[in-house]
């Protein structure tokens, strides 16, 4: 279906400006100053001076916007090919920046992962993304690279498990997942769509095994795969034969022996997988393996759960079992989730208006220029401004995908790609995290939460995207 | 390569719409289908906070303040919104008028409801609340009260005091709430809807650290409390002190009526106690004090009590001779030193004798009225004796005895008029005039207030009728107070009939007899005097009295307990306010010396009460 590959550019302009995509930059500059507004919002207090007091929050922001302007600026004015020269030294920037911050960096949150200057912080994790998807975009667009490939997936996988490691060690964990968004870039690339199938079955374990007891998980998953595997060979009395025979022989080893019944069905459990995999192997039906690969698997992984999650920080603890509701607390670690729902839910159809945002304006909602400003907009300018607010992340990342496709060459594309993900990934975390649908992982709403490397990490993120889009049709040859 | 990269390309774009669509969704939800957070954000920072009242004041009948209101301050503490970094406790509690050590337990009891606020000490002046503003104790915050204030310190078991609520009464009524203050007792407890005015609200916006941040929807939705009504009381509060003071040292009740209306004058109830000693940090010591006084400071005795009214129940059953017609005023009786009825006696002291019904009046004959009242129950129109009694019953009810008189005073009791079925169960239905004749003369099982008493005295002084005794004339913002209050009520006896009995009673006062001590020049003063034997000790001296015989302006009652002769201290003590009240002088200074120095031996409440401290002393251990 050649014909609907259709995404070409229409405009043809040689010059550099002419070239931008100007719709992303439209949407760059619409977030960026709901942000400043938002922030206005929650910061402007008439007792700490006048509306131009750079005692103001939102008045440091605007600086930093102005600052990421001139960034910008420059960005679009280096010549492309410099990108794809300095993704190594880049990458190897970020990395030394990481561990300079592991080791010297200032502790803010538990978090060991920023540097200050004097009254300015900077958080080199947030530099480390672009760097990333440079170096990502410059592997993986080497002519000779194939994702199928194990030693190149291996490759990739290193690009990103170094910084993520280091991240990791510095307590910073959320940050750190924004790196899984490259799964996103890696998908469009061609890996194949079974390795997302058994990590998407790992986040649902590991968010189940905290609910259930692994008695009651087990019992479900051997009911659902023998049940899946009866609808896909339609033997469904011998499946049910298979289950009860298992059921009854775990129930009389729990009664004839000391083991409990846990550990009896799990020794049960063990043995059929054996004795299946061996007769699946010689009988040629390998489509019963994978179910019983996946079952072996979850058998590793939820008792590896327990003691995983006993390695886990408190907070962090506390913040997976608020999450998945185990924990029920609206003082302790739910109490920021728990009002900022009120806030954004109060906020009805068309919002309470600028500046006029009670549970705002009072300080119910905690951090609420930082991480949790949709807050702002969902309180003060309702579902509305959500609405607003969302498709225009929506649209930006669309834009970002869009232009990457239409990039000729893989470094572009993938570079684009990488940027989507990212931009993806923070605002599902973020805006979930602040409506209760995902856990709170301490990670910025980009270009609208307060914060200067925040806002010029993005910016420089998306501008390298939009340079590299403005360069299609340009006749350099790439190197 | 290009067509399955475009493929994934669709599938991804479809991710990130369908990531979108999740969290327009759930906003959706959350903002527009759902009320629950538009109330929890309201909850959250708008706090309601009742306003409180001030309760309404009482005046006495000459526009003399008996209660006042004064504003005093409760001061909580929320313990979260105390600095971290402490304050200066000596300061405070200087300023609170507690000891540092009180401070601190109250503050160890805030801390174990940290957002709640504590009560730290109420009864803070108003002085002391600037002062505790400008110190900016944060974490302290005050609550506007008022407390009574008693300028005459008069009238503790008449007025009754304020008291916060028990959990009881909070259950009971939906008015209250706990923390609220509630009448207790006397004027306080009978007029308090009217007193306690109508709690406001007012909703205050607050940040989440605590701190005001102006009114909820510019106060639309406030309720501004309302005053309680102002109380104009019949009492007479210079009379009312000068009977306290009169009767100091005595147990016993005073009680008196202005006849043409009902309002009463004074009532005392003795041992009284200062009504100031119910308010404030100390009320619960004094409180208890009291309680453990086996004198009983806090049972209104003019109420409640149920006391034989001696001979001053002679009138009664004088007059219902009269009006039953087994009696002529010129009827002579002969009395030798009593009244004998088979094998037993009925004693009376020295005097002429035959006399007759205005003489016996005047001498109190106990065989006078003995023979008036057996010819009366034994009246063979009756049929039998029990009939006799049933008709004598319905008579003396008529005259306010044996039941509520129906007035505004709380708590009144009913006293007590024997009926034919308590001597049937009493006697197993075998008795006979014999047995009941002591009745004739107010003793036996009769039981009176002092109120009805005085009644009495208004009936009299009436001729027939009196007006329900009343304590409250007038009530701030209304025209009228209750109807009962303006009605005529008769007795059964024609107002004629009256005509003896009160020449008997200015006969006992200005010529010869019981009452001459009651004698005030010009004034023709009418009284009797009564004698009430009583199986505990001494006589109780009683006494009534009104004055002048014709338009009387006052009716009193006088009852002593255990002061022997009702002319040995009753006579004296009502003659004295009659005085004062008639007069607005006292011409008799070494009279009030004499009332002031007499103080009846107390032997039975001096035993009781040192038992009951050995009791209390033992159980301590």
């Amino acid at each position: 279906m050649i014909s609907d590959y259709n995404i070409s550019r229409r405009n043809t302009s040689t010059s550099l400006f002419g070239a931008v995509d100007k719709v992303a930059l439209a949407l760059y500059v619409t977030i960026v100053l709901i942000g400043v507004m938002c922030i206005t919002s929650a910061s402007y207090d008439p007792e700490k001076g006048g509306i131009f007091s750079l005692s103001h929050n939102y008045m440091k922001q605007i600086i930093w916007v102005s600052i990421s302007w001139i960034m910008a600026t420059v960005v679009l004015l280096l010549d492309r090919r410099l990108f794809h020269m300095f993704a190594y030294p880049a990458y190897a920037l970020g990395i030394l920046a990481l561990l300079a911050a592991l080791f010297f960096g200032r502790e803010v949150n538990g978090a060991k992962a920023w540097f200050e200057f004097g009254s300015v912080r900077i958080q080199p994790v947030e530099f480390v993304k672009i760097a990333t998807a440079l170096m990502m975009a410059r592997v993986m667009s080497d002519y000779s690279f194939n994702i199928k490939r194990l030693p190149d997936l291996i490759k990739v996988g290193a690009v990103i498990l170094l910084p993520l490691g280091i991240i990791v060690l510095q307590n910073d964990t959320g940050s750190g997942l924004v790196l899984g968004a490259f799964l996103f870039v890696f998908y469009r690339e061609g890996l194949s769509k079974y390795i997302y199938f058994p990590a998407l079955f790992t986040v649902v374990l590991f968010v189940i095994s905290f609910i259930f007891t692994p008695l009651t998980i087990f019992i479900a998953l051997l009911v659902l795969f023998t049940l899946y595997n009866a609808l896909k060979t339609g033997e469904v009395v011998g499946h049910f034969r298979f289950l009860c025979g298992v059921f009854l022989a775990s129930l009389f080893l729990a009664l004839v022996t000391p083991m409990s019944g846990y550990a009896a069905l799990m020794t049960v459990c063990g043995i059929a997988a054996v004795v299946l995999a061996v007769l699946a192997i010689k009988t040629r039906t390998m489509m019963l393996l994978w179910p019983i690969a996946m079952f072996v698997y979850a058998m590793l992984f939820v008792p590896t759960t327990d003691v995983l999650f006993s390695h886990l920080e408190e907070h962090q603890k506390n913040r997976i079992l608020t999450f998945v509701g185990l924990v029920d607390d609206p003082r302790g670690v739910g109490y920021n989730v728990n009002q900022s729902e009120i806030a954004i839910g109060s906020g009805g159809m068309w919002g309470k208006g600028f500046m006029e945002g009670t549970q705002i304006k009072y300080d119910y909602v905690p951090e609420k220029h930082t991480d949790f400003i949709f807050c702002i907009v969902g309180e003060e300018w309702g579902f509305f401004g959500c609405t607003v607010v969302v498709l225009l992340y929506v649209s930006l990342i669309l834009r970002l995908m869009r232009m990457g496709e239409r990039i000729k060459e893989p470094f572009g594309r993938i570079y684009c790609y990488s940027v989507a993900a990212i931009l993806l990934l923070h605002v599902l975390v973020n805006i979930g995290m602040t409506i209760g649908v995902m856990p709170v992982m301490g990670i910025p709403l980009p270009l609208m939460s307060y914060g200067g490397s925040s806002l010029v990490a993005f910016t420089l993120l998306i501008m390298i995207a939009i340079r590299l889009d403005a360069s299609t049709n340009e006749n350099d040859i790439y190197i | 390569m290009q067509d399955k990269g475009y493929i994934r390309y669709r599938i991804l774009r479809l991710v990130v719409m369908f990531v979108g669509a999740v969290l327009l969704i759930r906003l959706f939800s959350m903002q527009i289908l759902s009320d629950e957070y538009d109330a929890r954000a309201t909850s959250n920072i708008v706090r309601a906070e009742i306003e409180y009242p001030m309760r309404g004041e009482v005046l006495d009948r000459r526009g003399e303040y008996l209660v006042k209101s004064r504003v005093c301050y409760d001061v909580m503490v929320i313990y979260r919104e105390l600095p971290k970094e402490g304050f200066d406790t000596t300061r405070l509690a200087t300023i609170l008028e507690i000891t540092p050590e009180k401070l601190a337990s109250q503050l160890n009891k805030a801390s174990k409801s940290p957002r709640a606020p504590i009560l730290v000490a109420g009864y803070l002046s108003q002085e002391n609340k600037l002062l505790l503003d400008e110190g900016g104790f944060s974490g302290f915050h005050t609550r506007f009260r008022t407390a009574r204030e008693y300028p005459r310190k008069i009238g503790g078991n008449l007025l009754g005091y304020v008291s916060e609520v028990t959990p009881e009464q909070v259950s009971r009524w939906e008015y209250y709430e706990v923390g609220d203050y509630i009448g207790v007792g006397g004027v306080e407890s009978a007029y308090e809807t009217e007193l306690r005015g109508e709690k406001g609200v007012s909703y205050r916006m607050y940040d989440s650290y605590g701190a005001l941040q102006g009114a909820y929807k510019d106060g639309a939705d406030d309720i501004l409390p309302v005053k309680g009504a102002q109380l104009t009381s019949t009492i007479d509060a210079r009379l009312q002190e000068f009977a306290e003071e009169l009767m100091v040292g005595k147990i016993g009740a005073v009680v008196a009526i202005e006849p043409s209306t009902g309002e009463i004058l004074v009532m005392v109830s003795s041992p009284t106690y200062d009504p100031d000693l119910m308010v404030g940090r100390q009320r619960n010591n004094n409180y208890a004090a009291m309680m453990h006084n086996m004198r009983q400071p806090q049972f209104n005795r003019a109420v409640k009590a149920k006391y034989p009214p001696g001979s001053t129940f002679k009138l009664v059953q004088g007059l219902i001779g009269l009006q039953e017609g087994v009696l002529r005023t010129s009827d002579r009786y002969p009395c030798n030193g009593g009244f004998s009825y088979g094998t037993r006696k009925m004693g009376c002291h020295p005097h002429n004798s035959p006399i007759d019904f205005r003489e016996a009046v005047a001498q109190s004959c106990n065989a006078y009225f003995c023979y008036v009242f057996r010819d009366m129950i034994t009246n063979a129109k009756y049929g039998n004796i029990k009939e006799g009694v049933r008709v004598w019953n319905e008579y003396v009810y008529s005259f306010g005895f044996g039941r509520q008189l129906g007035t505004d005073l709380y708590g009144e009791g009913a006293g007590y008029v024997p009926t034919p079925e308590f001597y049937d169960r009493g006697y197993n239905g075998r008795w006979n005039w014999g047995t009941v004749i002591s009745c004739a003369i107010g003793q036996g099982e009769m039981g009176c207030t002092p109120l009805q008493m005085a009644n009495l005295a208004a009936i009299v002084a009436n001729r027939g009728y009196y007006y329900t005794p009343h304590i409250i004339k007038h009530i701030e913002g209304r025209d009228s107070i209750d109807a009962r209050f303006y009605q005529r009520n008769y007795t059964m006896v024609d107002s004629t009939n009256f005509v003896p009995v009160v020449e008997g009673m200015w006969r006992s006062v200005n010529v010869s007899g019981t009452s001459r001590r009651a004698y005030l020049e010009g004034l023709d003063v009418c009284g009797k005097t009564g004698t009430a034997e009583n199986p505990n000790g001494k006589d109780h001296s009683t006494f009534l009295s009104f004055a002048p015989k014709d338009n009387p302006r006052i009716a009193i009652s006088v009852y002593v307990e255990h002061g022997g002769f009702g002319s040995a201290i009753a006579v004296p003590i009502a003659s004295l306010i009659e005085e004062l009240y008639l007069t607005d002088t006292i011409m008799r200074p070494q009279l009030v010396e004499e009332v002031l120095n007499f103080t009846p031996n107390y032997y039975q409440y001096d035993k009781k009460q040192q038992r009951y401290d050995a009791d209390r002393a033992k159980s301590k251990k």
